[in-house]
């Protein structure tokens, strides 16, 4: 660990294949790298062994909500000022988080949403398919949730100390996102959205969510109204 | 509209209700289960009297009314099941979120 109040939770699961090169990337910076092995039946332990960062193991595969949640209890114990949730699949830049913190180091937000579709048309590069699905997933998270963001599934957020104290996610598969935008308004934190650069590889499209699966996500969040 | 119209959508509504406000309790549970059983035996005995039953409340024959009943019945089941899992899901992701911060390693 360093002395860094930068805590970056990186959640992944038999992301092998493409951890080194996220790790590269990060650990160019000054942060706490926090990695949550999602009970991986790859040999992540051998990949990260040589870097430098804290690496926590769910026993059982869980879900990204819960990797990150276990990620962020970690930190909070750490005295973390600041909580970055980064993917562990190599679409995120770590450059971007510098930016993203930045609305929160002035104090102007409690937690920031990266998108991207803030940037120049030219420059988005996102797969049609998966525009049409982020684009239904953004009017179904503002239905359930009451905000609009541009961006629906970014997971590169950035959460101040009241946010990671309001923010306790128990969604433990993918509609954390959605969970979280809900928690964002019930405890009126001030938010932003920053645009962030997102790279498709093939690897990161074969892992990203299909269309099944935002129909799964849209189960799960009327089961959870249900439920409370 | 009917009265076993009626009776369904109460039925129906009752079941909602008592599932997410009194119904959680094991012993009101076990009181359902039990009440349904016993009925079961008497209607298997007597089954004249499922269909004086249905002719009451406008249904045909009394298999039919069974089989509306079985339908709000098992939405029952599945609600009370569905909440099981969800409980259980909690109680593993709580262990196993625990474990991980034991054994943290750095």
């Amino acid at each position: 660990m360093t002395s860094s109040p930068i805590f970056v939770i990186v959640p992944v699961y038999n992301e092998a294949p493409v951890i080194e090169q996220t790790l590269k990337d990060l650990l160019q910076y000054d942060y706490n790298i926090i990695m949550v092995d999602d009970g991986s039946t790859d040999e992540i332990d051998k990949v990260v062994k040589n870097h430098s960062l804290t690496l926590l193991k769910h026993a059982v595969n869980l879900g990204q909500g819960a990797s990150l949640q276990t990620g962020m209890e970690f930190a909070k114990k750490s005295n973390a000022e600041i909580i970055v949730h980064f993917d562990g699949d190599g679409q995120h830049k770590a450059a971007d988080i510098r930016k993203l913190i930045e609305p929160i180091i002035k104090d102007e937000c409690d937690i920031v949403f990266g998108s991207r579709f803030l940037k120049k048309k030219s420059k988005q590069n996102i797969p049609f398919v998966r525009k049409i699905i982020l684009q239904l997933a953004r009017y179904m998270n503002w239905i359930y949730t009451g905000i609009l963001l541009s961006d629906a599934h970014n997971g590169l957020r950035a959460l101040n100390k009241k946010a990671m104290n309001e923010i306790i996610i128990s969604e433990n598969k993918m509609a954390h996102a959605s969970e979280i935008l809900y928690l964002t308004k019930k405890n009126n934190l001030r938010f932003k959205e920053i645009p962030v650069t997102i790279t498709y590889t093939d690897y990161s499209k074969k892992k990203g969510q299909g269309i099944m699966n935002s129909i799964n996500i849209l189960f799960h969040l009327i089961a959870k109204k249900i439920d409370s | 509209m009917k009265l076993i119209q009626i009776i369904l959508l109460v039925g129906l509504l009752a079941t909602l209700i008592s599932y997410f406000r009194w119904f959680r309790s094991a012993a009101a549970d076990k009181l359902l289960i039990a009440l349904i059983l016993l009925s079961g035996i008497v209607f298997v005995i007597f089954p004249e009297l499922t269909n004086k039953i249905a002719h009451r409340l406008g249904v045909g024959r009394g298999a039919d009314l069974l089989f509306y009943l079985a339908i709000i019945g098992f939405g029952y089941a599945l609600l009370l099941l569905y909440s099981k899992i969800r409980a259980l899901e909690k109680k593993l992701t709580e262990i196993t979120r625990k474990q991980a911060l034991d054994e943290v390693k750095k």
